[in-house]
């Protein structure tokens, strides 16, 4: 009898681990497809920015448009130039002056003596033969056939090699002693480039930054930036948020006239307002220049200063509606009865501010200050219509720095080197606001 | 603290709301003013005597207007139903679902959503040209997953934590499987929360900018932003063209933000305010 209660126990514990197990398995299985395309677009992406970086890698240069650790030999270069310059030699040695017989005999046998060197490296006899055949029926070789890895000390000694041979003829050249002296150098110099030296350069592209002045300034730009913007944001978003927290007529109206401004795109408003800053013809400018506070119309798009606060302003408007918006939602969780009952104590209205409101609206102004700074800190597409980074990059961010870098320039190395100093920012501010945040932000509200 | 409002109060609002709107107002003026007008001492004029619409049918004849707009409907609707549709079962499983590392899970999705975009570009611009994805749909689909993905397991995590436990307990003792609850119970009753974070991962997909202006570069497939933020004229501004397309860009965005406005706000200030 016992016996039986409690294998039927048993039963049920084990349904109920089973049931576990399989809500456990559901999970995982359901979170997959997500977690897989975060990894391989967003995480993978921002690993392989840091491994560019630490390469020269230039998309308009042919030798640095792709990453290599090893030295690698370019082996149709090679076979297209090393057999005709044999060739050449041995009709030259026939020609030429008996005292540079001798000279040109030693080049001779050096490049043959390398050649099988060279065939006797790991992994390249092979591709070799292969090679050589194509070229002689006159195909061309892939990409992936013509490159042989090959190791640092190897490629240097054939770079030494070769260096010495093109610096003998040359000479040889310059005297006049050479039958066909415009050949001879010409193959030598091509086979000049045939050793493909590894790009990986280490962090000497941090190093470059971090002593850069352009960069610093940059990084300045984008914390003058981020503090006035996000600072004169919460102030006001925060005051606007006071006032118009009650009831009233409209507020429908209110509100879609607040998402205006926040759902526009960013290069559309940036488009707008350079518009309206026109030096010429713009409404915005000729205020401010009536008013007096700028002293010509001109001065908001081309003074260092002037289009930094156009910049900010324009930063101010678009996005202070949707701090408002944010920290409205915020006020509007405190219960009235606290204001009521501290206003029956007698506490004054400053005093409800800094006891009641600041404290039940730390966690959603802390979060969308997080928010807001991270966006400001990223800022990319409001500079690049509205300013391009300048006049004489008194704009510049480093995003844009970055982007220009890249894209102007065509180095991505240095230009990702750039990104991860973005990234290591960006990564350094939020991890700030999360230790004031604690565990707030993630909070399982899950409660059963 | 419900307080009456007062014509103090109104009139702070009115100057409030005329300071939001007034760079679209004067837009809207400058549009249908004739190219002259837009120059010169008529500029600051507030209505132009001689009203017309040509700035309107010169963005449309002389630039790939129609094609931006295509464009960017295009890839803005397909990255949304894609990311949503994933979204929602990763969300769902956070949300309701007991399995070890879903705190975890959910960190590194928030940590994903707050990514710098440019440390990303380098890689995934290269590994789009290598493909030939540059000039195509797919080539801003792809990498504008990075944002909006995170974004909508965010959102919807918040959406589908409000439905009510007990609903599917009662649903479980009455024998239904897992997917079934998901389907019959959860999934109807998270309509509108996925109603609303599809209006938001669109608004932002809508709005990206640096994908779009290093990865689709032709003309045939620039999107809107990047259209109209690199509006070139052959030698001089044509602000008349740009006042005009921002107009026409603007318009049906306050129709969505009057119609989905308390859907917005509930989108925005979910993942922020802990009630």
């Amino acid at each position: 009898m016992s016996t039986r209660l409690k294998s039927s126990k048993q039963d049920v514990t084990t349904k109920v681990n089973d049931a576990k197990k399989k809500e456990r398995r559901t999970g995982f299985l359901l979170v997959a497809p997500s977690l897989i395309l975060i990894l391989v677009i967003a995480i993978w992406p921002v690993l392989q920015s840091f491994y560019f970086s630490l390469f020269d890698y230039r998309l308009n240069e042919p030798t640095k448009s792709s990453i290599h650790l090893d030295y690698t030999l370019d082996l149709e270069r090679y076979l297209n130039n090393q057999p005709f310059l044999v060739t050449a030699l041995d009709q030259e040695i026939d020609d030429a002056p008996p005292e540079v017989q001798g000279q040109l005999q030693d080049m001779k046998e050096e490049l043959t003596e390398f050649d099988e060197k060279l065939r006797e490296q790991d992994g390249v006899a092979g591709p070799y033969e292969e090679v050589d055949e194509l070229l002689f029926n006159f195909e061309v070789p892939s990409e992936d056939l013509k490159f042989v890895e090959i190791d640092r000390s190897f490629g240097e000694e054939f770079d030494e090699e070769f260096e010495s041979i093109n610096e003998e003829l040359n000479t040889l050249q310059a005297e006049g002693v050479l039958q066909q002296g415009d050949k001879l150098t010409g193959l030598s110099n091509a086979l000049l480039q045939t050793v493909v030296e590894s790009n990986f350069i280490g962090l000497d592209h941090y190093k470059n930054s971090l002593t850069e002045k352009r960069m610093w300034v940059s990084l300045m730009n984008t914390g003058v930036f981020t503090v006035i913007s996000v600072g004169l944001e919460l102030v006001l978003g925060m005051a606007i948020a006071l006032l118009i927290n009650k009831a009233f007529f409209g507020r429908g109206m209110v509100r879609a006239a607040i998402l205006i401004p926040w759902a526009i795109p960013t290069a559309v408003s940036a488009k707008m307002w350079s518009f309206l800053y026109d030096g010429q013809n713009g409404i915005i400018a000729k205020f401010f220049a009536d008013i007096g506070i700028i002293d010509q119309m001109s001065t908001l798009l081309t003074t260092p200063f002037g289009s930094m606060a156009a910049v900010i302003l324009t930063d101010v408007w678009k996005t202070t509606p949707y701090m408002a918006l944010l920290l409205l939602a915020g006020l509007q969780t405190i219960p009235s009865s606290l204001y009521e009952a501290s206003s029956i104590d007698g506490a004054s209205k400053w005093k409800q501010f800094t006891q009641i409101t600041l404290p039940l609206l730390k966690s959603s102004l802390l979060v969308a200050l997080l928010f807001r700074t991270l966006d400001a800190f990223r800022v990319f597409d409001l500079i690049y219509v509205l300013t391009g980074g300048g006049p004489a990059n008194a704009t510049e961010t480093i995003s844009l720095f970055s982007y220009k870098v890249m894209f102007g320039q065509t180095n991505f190395g240095e230009g990702s080197a750039l990104a991860v100093i973005v990234f290591i920012c960006v990564a350094i501010i939020s991890m700030i606001y999360i230790k004031f945040l604690g565990s707030d932000l993630l909070g399982d509200g899950a409660k059963k | 603290m419900q307080k009456k409002a007062g014509v103090g109060f109104y009139l702070f609002l009115a100057v409030f709301i005329f300071i939001i709107m007034f760079p679209f107002l004067w837009i809207l003026l400058s549009s249908v003013k004739p190219v002259a007008e837009l120059f010169g001492d008529e500029a600051f004029n507030w209505f132009t005597n001689n009203p017309t619409v040509e700035n309107y049918v010169s963005v449309f004849v002389n630039y790939p207007f129609l094609k931006y707009l295509w464009n960017s409907t295009v890839v803005a609707t397909i990255t949304t139903v894609y990311t949503v549709f994933v979204a929602a079962f990763a969300a769902y499983a956070i949300a309701r679902l007991e399995f070890p590392g879903k705190t975890v899970i959910l960190g590194v999705v928030l940590s994903v959503s707050m990514f710098p975009q440019i440390a990303t570009i380098s890689p995934i611009y290269i590994f789009m040209k290598n493909l030939g994805l540059t000039n195509s749909y797919l080539g801003l689909i792809i990498p504008y997953t990075t944002f909006a993905l995170p974004l909508s397991i965010w959102l919807l995590v918040t959406f589908f934590r409000k439905i009510p436990f007990d609903l599917e307990e009662s649903a479980k003792m009455d024998g239904a499987s897992m997917m079934q609850t998901y389907f019959k119970i959860i999934l109807p009753l998270a309509v509108p929360g996925i109603f609303t974070t599809a209006i938001l991962v669109f608004i932002a997909a809508w709005n990206e900018f640096l994908f779009a202006l290093t990865i689709n570069t032709a003309e045939s497939h620039k999107t809107v932003p990047v259209g109209i933020g690199m509006f070139q004229g052959q030698y001089t501004i044509p602000w008349g063209e740009i006042t005009a397309a921002t107009v026409i860009v603007t318009v049906p965005l306050v129709i969505m933000v009057l119609l989905f406005q308390r859907r917005i706000v509930s989108g925005l200030t979910s993942g922020a305010v802990k009630e």
